[in-house]
C-alpha cells in the first residue's frame, strides 16, 4: 500500500464541489431518488437551488456527489453512450447504465472525484433498482443507497427505518425524513429537497422547501 | 497537434524553481459579472476594471463577449482565457448553425464550452455567465473553469460575486420587466464596483429579448469619471535633454538646378 | 527593509523532495502581519511641510473603512504617519505620543525638535528589530531653523531627512512623479543643456501636487481611494485639508 497511491478525494483548487446529501430507495412500484440542492466553493454557496438528480435515460436517473464538473461530464458521457446503445439494442437495463458509469469512474479513478448513485425503473422486470458507485469505481446493487458528506449522519436512521415493500407515499416520507436529518447535521448540504419518482406510469418530480422539511 | 501547446510548461516550472525571478503572470479580471432573466428575455452585465495584482491594468476593458448575434457571455477569471474560449466557441457555434441550417442555441454554446473547459481540467481559467435567446426561448447559465455548469434566474461570478449576489438575493423577484431586470443587474454590478477592490469603473450591459436583436450597451453607467487635475503638466519644448543626435541617410539625394525658360 | 549593499538576501533554495505535499506533514503557523493598503506622502517646503494620506483601510479585496485617518498631529508641530500594517501603525504612533508626553514631563514642557523626534522613532522601531513594526513611517514639521523638514523611516528604523517621500501601497507610483515635479529630475532648461535648477515650491503648488498624486494613485491602485487628508505644518501651527477621492 505504501507504493502507488492515488488521491481520489482531492478536489482541484477553486473547484466547485457537491458536498452533498443524496439517496435512492426502491419501493413497491418503483424507485425514488432524492437530493439536497447545495453547491459550494469553499465556504461560499455557489448555487442554493442545484439539481443533482440527472436524467440518463427516460427511466434511468442518477444522484451526483463529489466534483460538480466531473460528475456532470461523466453523466453527459454515459447519456451519450446509452443513446448509442438504445439505437442498436433498445432500452438499456439499469445494470447496463451502472456498468457504463463504473467503467468511466473505475478507469479514470486517478482523475475523478465522483460518487454516484444510479437508479431506475425497469419496465420489463416491473421493478425499481439502485446501484451505488462510490469513489473508486466499484458497483454495489442495493435496496437503497445513501451517499455524499451528509449521508454519514443518517446511516443509523436509514438502517432503522427502511422497510422493504413500502408504498410510494411511505417512501417519499422516508426519503424526506432522512434527507432532512442529513441536511440538518451536515453544513455542506442544504437548500431544497428534490425528489424524482420513477414508476410504471412515468417520471414525477417533487420539491420540498425548508419550511416543509425542517420541522418534520 | 490540435489544441493548446504545453511545450514550455516543464521548462517554465524548472526556471521558476531554479531562479528567483518572477515569471510574468496573466492579467486576471478580478471582476463582477451578473445575469438576470426577465419575462421575455435575459440581461447580462459586467464592470470594466482589469487588474494585475493591486495595479489597475485597464480602466475600461470590455468583459461582455459575443458568441453569436443573440448569445452573449460575461467573463471572469484569466482575461486571455475568457477572450480565447469565447471566440473559439463563437466560431464553432457559427459553423454548427450553418451546418444544421438552424439558429444557434444557448445550450449548444454551453455544451461546447463545458466540454472544452473540462478537457483542460481547470487550466483554462475561464468563468463565464452565458446568456441569450434562441427559438427555444431565453436562457441563462454559468460555466466554471473546471467545466461545471449551473442554471438560474439570477447568477453572479467573479471576485465581486458576493457583493453582487447580496443585491440579487435581496431584490430579485419573479416575472421582472425588462427595465426592472436592467436596474437589478446594474445595481448588482455597482455593488461590486464600490465594495470589491477587484472591480471598478463602469457598467457594461447587454439585453437579449426573445425574437429581437441583442442590445449591447457599452458603458451603460459611468459613475467613475475622473475629476479635472489641479495643475497642467505640459512641459516647455526642450525640457527633455537631447543626449545624442545622429542622422542616417536612407537614400541618396541628388540635387540639380533646373532652369525655367 | 533597506540594505547597504542594495541587494536583498535570496531565499534559501527549495528542498529537493517530491513536489507533492501529499502524505507529508503540513506546518501551520500564525501570521501576525497583514497589509492594510493605503498610501502616504510628505513634502517639505521652505517654511512649511505637508504630510498627506488617504483614508481607505483594506484587507485583500475588501474595504474595512472609507474614513480611517492615518496622519496625526501629535503636537509640538510634528505630524506623523506610519503606513502598512495598521495595527502596528496605531501601536507605533501611540508609543511615540507616550514618549513625547514623558519628554514634556521630564524636561519641563520643553518643545521636542523634529530631529529629536526622528531619533526617538528610530529607537522605537529598532527596539523591535526581530519582530518589526510592519510600517513605512514618515514624519514632517519644521526644523530648528524654521525650514520645512520630512524624515522617513524603514520598518526597523533606518532613517533619512528628505525633501519629499511617498510611502505605502502606491509609493512606487508617486515617487517618480515627485522626483520630476519637486526635485525637477530629468528636466533641463530649454536650449542650454543645463539641469533645471531646484527652487522652493509654494504651499499652494505643493498641495496641488499632493492632490494630483493621490487622484492618480486612486486611478491605478486598488488599495488607494475614498478620501485624502492633508496636514500642513507652518510656524502658525497645523492646518487640515480634506478632499474626496474616488470610491471604486
Amino acid at each position: 500500500m505504501n507504493g502507488i497511491q492515488v488521491d481520489i478525494n482531492h478536489l482541484k483548487k477553486g473547484e466547485v464541489s457537491l458536498g452533498t446529501s443524496i439517496m435512492a430507495v426502491t419501493f413497491d412500484g418503483g424507485v425514488i431518488l432524492g437530493a439536497d440542492s447545495r453547491t459550494t466553493t469553499g465556504a461560499y454557496i455557489a448555487n442554493r437551488v442545484t439539481d443533482k438528480l440527472t436524467r440518463i435515460d427516460d427511466k434511468i436517473w442518477c444522484c451526483r456527489s463529489g466534483s460538480a464538473a466531473d460528475t456532470q461530464a461523466v453523466a453527459d458521457i454515459v447519456q451519450y453512450h446509452l443513446e448509442l446503445y438504445t439505437s442498436q439494442y433498445g432500452t438499456p437495463s439499469i445494470e447496463t447504465a451502472a456498468a457504463v458509469f463504473k467503467t468511466l469512474t473505475y478507469e479514470n479513478k486517478d482523475a475523478l472525484s465522483a460518487g454516484i448513485i444510479v437508479a431506475g425503473y425497469d419496465d420489463k422486470k416491473k421493478k425499481g433498482e439502485v446501484y451505488s458507485i462510490p469513489l473508486g469505481g466499484s458497483v454495489h446493487k442495493q435496496k437503497y443507497a445513501i451517499a455524499g458528506s451528509g449521508s454519514a449522519f443518517i446511516y443509523g436512521y436509514c438502517d432503522k427505518n427502511y422497510r422493504e415493500n413500502m408504498n410510494k407515499e411511505e417512501t417519499v416520507e422516508f426519503v424526506k425524513h432522512s434527507l432532512s436529518q442529513a441536511i440538518k447535521w451536515d453544513g455542506s448540504s442544504g437548500g431544497v429537497i428534490r425528489l424524482v419518482i420513477l414508476t410504471e406510469s412515468g417520471v414525477e418530480r417533487l420539491i420540498f422547501y425548508p419550511d416543509e422539511y425542517e420541522n418534520l | 497537434m490540435a489544441g493548446l501547446s504545453f511545450d514550455n510548461y516543464q521548462r517554465n516550472a524548472f526556471l521558476a524553481s531554479k531562479t528567483h525571478s518572477n515569471l510574468p503572470k496573466a492579467t486576471s479580471t478580478g471582476t463582477t459579472i451578473v445575469g438576470v432573466k426577465f419575462h421575455n428575455g435575459v440581461v447580462i452585465a459586467a464592470d470594466t476594471r482589469s487588474t494585475q495584482g493591486p495595479i489597475v491594468a485597464d480602466k475600461n476593458c470590455a468583459k461582455l463577449h459575443r458568441i453569436s448575434p443573440r448569445i452573449w457571455c460575461a467573463g471572469a477569471g484569466t482575461a486571455a482565457d475568457t477572450e480565447a474560449v469565447t471566440q473559439l466557441i463563437g466560431s464553432n457555434v457559427e459553423l454548427h448553425s450553418l451546418y444544421a441550417k438552424r439558429q444557434p442555441r444557448v445550450v449548444t454554446a454551453l455544451q461546447m464550452l463545458k466540454q472544452h473547459l473540462f478537457k483542460y481540467q481547470g487550466h483554462i481559467g475561464a468563468y463565464l455567465i452565458v446568456a441569450g435567446t434562441d427559438p427555444t426561448g431565453a436562457h441563462l447559465f454559468s460555466v466554471q473553469a473546471h467545466g461545471s455548469t449551473d442554471v438560474g434566474f439570477y447568477l453572479s461570478l467573479g471576485s465581486g460575486s458576493l457583493a453582487a449576489m447580496a443585491v440579487l438575493e435581496s431584490n430579485w423577484k419573479e416575472d421582472l420587466s425588462k427595465e426592472e431586470a436592467i436596474k437589478l443587474a446594474s445595481d448588482a454590478i455597482q455593488a461590486g464596483i464600490w465594495n470589491d477592490l477587484g472591480s471598478g469603473s463602469n457598467v457594461d450591459l447587454c439585453v437579449m429579448e426573445t425574437g429581437k436583436d441583442a442590445e449591447y450597451l457599452r458603458n451603460y453607467i459611468t459613475p467613475n469619471v475622473r475629476e479635472a487635475k489641479q495643475k497642467s503638466y505640459k512641459f516647455e519644448r526642450g525640457t527633455t535633454a537631447v543626449l545624442k543626435e545622429k542622422i542616417i541617410d536612407i537614400c541618396e539625394v541628388e540635387e540639380e538646378q533646373v532652369l525655367v525658360v | 527593509m533597506k540594505s547597504c549593499s542594495g541587494k536583498t538576501v535570496p531565499p534559501p533554495p527549495l528542498p529537493l523532495e517530491h513536489p507533492s505535499a501529499m502524505s507529508q506533514p503540513i506546518e501551520h503557523q500564525f501570521n501576525p502581519y497583514s497589509d492594510n493598503g493605503g498610501t502616504i506622502l510628505g513634502i517639505a517646503g521652505e517654511d512649511f511641510a505637508v504630510l498627506a494620506g488617504d483614508t481607505r483601510h483594506t484587507t485583500d479585496y475588501s474595504i474595512n473603512s472609507r474614513s480611517e485617518s492615518k496622519v496625526f498631529d501629535v503636537g509640538d508641530g510634528i505630524v506623523i504617519s506610519a503606513n502598512g500594517f495598521a495595527a502596528d501603525s496605531t501601536a507605533l504612533v501611540k508609543r511615540f505620543r507616550n514618549s513625547l508626553k514623558w519628554y514634556h514631563f521630564n524636561e519641563n514642557e520643553k518643545r521636542l525638535s523634529l530631529s529629536a523626534a526622528a531619533r526617538n522613532i528610530q529607537h522605537l522601531l529598532y527596539g523591535k528589530r526581530f519582530f518589526p513594526y510592519y510600517v513605512h513611517t514618515i514624519i514632517a514639521g519644521l526644523d530648528e531653523e524654521g525650514k520645512g523638514a520630512v524624515y522617513s523611516f524603514d520598518p526597523v528604523g533606518s532613517y533619512e531627512r528628505e525633501q519629499c517621500r511617498a510611502g505605502g501601497a502606491a509609493a512606487s507610483l508617486i515617487m517618480p512623479f515627485l522626483d520630476n515635479q519637486v526635485n525637477f529630475k530629468n528636466q533641463y532648461v530649454p536650449g542650454t543643456g543645463e539641469k533645471r535648477p531646484i527652487t522652493y515650491l509654494s504651499v499652494e503648488e505643493v498641495v496641488k501636487l499632493v492632490r494630483d498624486s493621490f487622484t492618480s494613485a486612486t486611478e491605478r491602485h486598488i488599495h488607494v481611494g475614498d478620501g485624502l487628508e492633508i496636514l500642513i505644518v507652518t510656524k502658525d501651527g497645523v492646518r487640515r485639508e480634506y478632499h474626496e477621492l474616488k470610491r471604486d
